[in-house]
């Protein structure tokens, strides 16, 4: 709400300047900000009593000064009953309905400059010096209003929600709008002619012409009007302030205050009021316990001092006892209902800054507190040259399909920013390559970066967030470096680079499976197990599916943490020999058919006495070599916990070595 | 004839200090050449009597022997000190990338490296949320204009109940009340997602909240405790304002400014004593328990720290921003 300052600082009768205004209401709740000659106020939802210069004085002056409010000038009238003008209101929509006519307008002169210019800058286009007016009052007071040309009117009024469906309404401004059930109405003998606390229609609204009106002012529920304006793609003045709720025993006044200012720039004929209540809002009254509250503050504050405080707020005590004091609550305050509610009130007058503040104190102590597998990791990678990216989740439809398979429903947004992004991510790649491509154009030919998020799945009933970590690698050294060492990095460097990562982190049964296709990697991919759980794939990019975002070859890893947190337990440790190793070499020569991991699993399933481990050490094809075939060099490592191995004991055991490549996968044993 | 007690120690302890070839062999003609205290000694066997040169013989023999290892030995270390090559060793390290951890990361880390030793418990939940916990367990009834506060992404979903993108990560507090024993002390680090999108602000960025419920705690606990936090975080005394505001959750609410050089009070904080619908709803027994709870924006608070002033870096993936950050 933006208000003129030097309007407001005349209304409040103060001095202060606009500075010192500002921080004042900053201070008590109400977060100001100055845009030039104006003060921005950022009303939170729970306080619409302060969408008014009335609302802004009491707070003003249950602060600043202790004299009563001063009575704005209004022409008396007597409320009258009468079925022939309100008929019959709903009162689970309305509290009550007071019409006001005024009959035999002429001379209507507009509203003077101050006032004008007042109204425009709270953001109120002026309209017709009739409609200005209740816009006037409502800034002042708090009260909407909503003035209809009478003439247009075929009394009596009924407020109602519509029977009938399919109702259209064009409304102030000309848009039409098809009126829903749980909209309460204001009728006449036509029809609708307004939706209650939003807008009235345009068949009843005054004109330049017009010399009889009708000025409503109604109590409408917060509950029946909130998000009712949205439906119809409207935000009224009036809508913002009945959704927050307006003072039920106001109308009356506001009217009368419409009709002294009327009487400033118009001449009338006559003028009567009429009303209709349906059940009185009854007074609410809240109990404070004073000790309940020094408890729950840190404060020390005795009785008086806080029926001092809330009496200057407007809340009267009208009982108290050993344990409680009963305050009423002003019609106003639709924000205060529980005890904690006062206590707001009396630490927002009391000062937030002078609530002593206490040394911090610890929680009960934490067992079994376990490091996070995913910090771990990430750190792991950052130590190895990643850098860490994070990205939004929203991807387009495209993007999803390239990289999640046919059974991974995606999760998608009723209300997407735009359409490209309407769908959440269930992959991270999409980002990195995008990551990777903005930085390859910018002139980087050496990246490594990885990021960690949720991705997400639509299940049958609700959805499925899963804990990513996917990384990718992307080398492409234009030149060499003076030691003649490159970044080289191929599927074997990543690896490693995985492999000593999980390793270093204490994970055991580390197994490596190959697999032929894991969106996004083409068919040189692994997928790698602990113990059954499969916690991640890596492999090289398939480059098709980055949207062109990458055009040369580069790698990747997608590591599922919450997998590996689940089954990480510590090593026992075994105890060490003191005796010396003993290595071998073998070389042989093997058909290509034969997979590195046939010849792993034959060597790791088979008992060989005194095996402590084997490595390749060497690969070669080509000359001497017979087509389809290879030749390799494995190093075996023997120990013994018990004694100094004799040549004889290894011999036994490359024995058996040699028969095992020989008989089961044919390899030709070289030396 | 004596025979010196520490002759293998001295040539040990001179051996060690030896530097180069031509003074190993100096040291060895010293201890095994023509005119060194053991070829000597032996030529002067033969004027010692029958029985006691057989004792000095056996005893020099294996003198002799001990120093000629020592000296074969040694030998393979002067070779290693002589033939290393001089090299420029100010050339530049062989090529490497320097990692780091996203700048997000590093002060969530931070805020939480606070807490942790004051036992909060860490608490991540779910981006996506039902309606019940994101809204309607913390005080926010169905079409409450404080739900216009939270602009919020839906979900389409053939459940009954409202999916959505969490607006803040209050949502993990409640069903940490929900499961958890008391008295409980957590922090609750995440993503949210609120659908607006200009230059200050993202649709989607992170925040940490922090929860205490616990009996006898105070308005003055919660205030001391996050000043404490604020002075920790930018390691100075700070000016901190706190002043009332309104979230449905908390009641009374507060948010917590800090004068920030010229830029003046700069809102960081977000804070209030849990309200009691929240608490109730959560089956937690007010007359023996309170709460409060405080939450902030990680970018925000890495503006500030680092001096970034557009918010849309963080989400960039630009290397030049990045590289800017250390581990």
């Amino acid at each position: 709400m933006k208000i003129q300052y030097a309007y407001l600082k005349n209304f409040l009768n103060t001095k202060l300047s606009q500075k010192k205004l500002s921080d004042l209401f900053t201070q008590v709740g109400f977060e100001c900000d100055i845009d030039r000659d104006l003060i921005e106020f950022d009303i939170t939802p729970n306080r619409g009593d302060m969408l008014s210069l009335r609302g802004l004085e009491r707070e003003f002056h249950a602060y600043q000064v202790t004299k009563p409010i001063r009575k704005l000038k209004t022409f008396s009238l007597n409320p009258f009953q009468d079925k022939k003008v309100i008929d019959q209101i709903d009162g689970s929509g309305c509290g009550n309905y007071h019409l006001m006519l005024v009959k035999g307008l002429h001379k209507i002169k507009n509203l003077d400059a101050k006032k004008r210019s007042f109204i425009e800058s709270a953001g109120i286009p002026l309209i017709n010096p009739l409609v200005d007016l209740g816009n006037y009052v409502m800034l002042e007071l708090g009260a909407p209003m909503h003035v209809f040309d009478l003439a247009k009117l075929s009394l009596p009024i009924n407020v109602k929600f519509p029977k009938e469906k399919n109702t259209s309404v064009t409304v102030i401004g000309g848009d039409v709008k098809n009126i829903q059930s749980s909209s309460l109405t204001i009728q006449d003998q036509h029809g609708i002619q307004a939706i209650a606390g939003i807008i009235g229609s345009e068949a009843s609204s005054v004109s330049s012409n017009t010399s009889n009106i009708a000025i409503e002012a109604a109590f409408f529920r917060p509950e029946i009007i909130v998000n009712q304006a949205r439906k119809y793609g409207l935000a009224t003045d009036a809508s913002h302030r009945f959704e927050r709720g307006v003072d039920p025993e106001i109308q009356q006044l506001a009217l009368e205050r419409y009709l002294f200012l009327l009487s400033q720039i118009a001449e009338y004929e006559s003028v009567k009021l009429y009303f209709s209540q349906s059940r009185k809002t009854k007074k609410k009254n809240v109990k404070l316990d004073v000790t309940r509250f020094n408890k729950f503050s840190g404060l020390t504050l005795n009785s008086s001092k806080a029926i001092t405080i809330l009496k200057n707020l407007g809340f009267n005590m009208i009982a108290s006892s050993k344990s409680a004091l009963t305050f009423n609550i002003p019609s106003h305050r639709f924000d205060i209902s529980l005890e904690e509610d006062l206590y707001e009130e009396l630490l927002r007058s009391y000062g937030y800054d002078n609530i002593p503040a206490f040394e911090p104190k610890p929680g009960p102590i934490i067992k079994n507190r376990q490091d996070s597998i995913l910090d771990k990791l990430k750190l792991g990678f950052v130590y190895s040259g990643f850098k860490e990216l994070m990205h939004m989740p929203f991807v387009s439809i495209e993007s999803f399909q390239q990289l999640n398979s046919k059974g991974w429903t995606a999760a998608e947004l009723k209300n997407p920013i735009n359409d490209n992004e309407s769908l959440l991510r269930g992959s991270l790649f999409r980002s990195l390559f995008a990551a990777v491509n903005s930085n390859v154009k910018k002139g980087y030919t050496s990246i490594k970066v990885f990021e960690a998020g949720n991705v997400f799945k639509k299940e049958k009933s609700g959805f499925t967030q899963l804990l990513n970590l996917s990384g990718i690698i992307y080398h492409h050294e234009p030149q060499q470096t003076w030691s003649q060492k490159k970044l080289e990095y191929n599927f074997f460097s990543l690896k490693a680079e995985v492999y000593k990562l999980f390793q270093t982190l204490g994970m055991q049964n580390i197994a490596f499976k190959k697999v032929s296709s894991s969106m996004p990697f083409s068919e040189n991919a692994l997928e790698i197990f602990i113990g059954k759980v499969k916690v991640a794939v890596i492999g090289e990019i398939d480059l098709s599916v980055t949207e062109k975002l990458i055009k040369k070859q580069a790698f990747g890893f997608e590591i599922y943490p919450e997998k590996i947190s689940l089954i990480f337990t510590d090593p026992k440790i075994k105890k060490t020999s003191k005796f010396p190793l003993s290595t071998r070499d073998i070389n042989i020569v093997i058909d290509k058919s034969v997979s590195y991991e046939e010849i792993e699993i034959l060597l790791n399933t088979e008992k060989i006495k005194f095996l402590n481990t084997y490595s390749l050490v060497n690969t070669f094809e080509g000359q001497d070599i017979p087509k389809g075939s290879v030749s390799m060099t494995f190093r075996f490592v023997f120990q013994s916990n018990a004694k100094s191995l004799l040549e004889a004991d290894i011999k036994d055991s490359m024995q058996i070595i040699w028969n095992l490549l020989e008989k089961r996968l044919n390899a030709k044993i070289r030396s | 004839m004596q025979i010196p007690q520490d002759l293998i120690e001295t040539a040990t302890l001179k051996l060690k200090s030896v530097q180069s070839e031509a003074e190993f062999f100096q040291l060895r003609a010293k201890y095994l050449g023509k005119k060194s205290f053991v070829v000597e000694a032996f030529s002067k066997l033969k004027d010692l009597q029958a029985d006691k040169k057989v004792i000095v013989a056996k005893e020099l023999n294996v003198l002799k022997n001990k120093l000629t290892i020592l000296f074969e030995t040694s030998f393979e270390d002067i070779e290693s000190i002589s033939n290393i090559e001089k090299i420029d060793v100010t050339l530049p390290a062989d090529p490497f990338l320097v990692g780091s951890e996203h700048p997000i990361s590093k002060i969530s880390q931070k805020v939480i490296n606070y807490f942790a030793p004051l036992n909060y418990q860490i608490f991540s939940g779910n981006e996506i949320e039902t309606d019940f916990y994101n809204f309607e367990a913390l005080n926010f009834p169905e079409n409450h204009p404080a739900r216009q506060m939270h602009d919020t992404f839906y979900l389409n979903s053939s459940s009954k109940s409202e999916y959505l993108l969490r607006t803040h990560t209050s949502n993990t507090q409640v069903h940490a009340m929900l499961s958890e024993d008391l008295p409980l002390y957590m922090l609750s680090p995440g993503r949210v997602f609120r659908c607006d999108s200009d230059t200050t602000h993202l649709p989607m960025f992170t925040q940490i909240e922090g929860l205490v419920v616990d009996e006898n705690v105070t308005f003055g606990d919660l205030k001391g405790l996050l000043i404490d936090f604020i002075e920790d975080f930018f390691n100075e005394k700070m000016q901190v304002r706190f002043r009332p505001s309104y979230f449905p959750f908390t009641e009374p609410s507060a948010e917590v400014d800090i004068k920030f050089g010229k830029k003046g009070w700069l809102e960081i904080l977000g804070c209030g004593m849990v309200h009691p619908n929240v608490l109730n709803g959560c089956n937690i027994d007010t007359n023996k328990f309170r709460g409060f709870a405080f939450g902030m924006g990680i970018e925000r608070l890495a503006m500030l720290y680092y001096g970034v002033t557009d918010i849309r870096e963080f989400y960039s993936s630009n290397l030049d921003f990045l590289n800017q950050f250390l581990s």
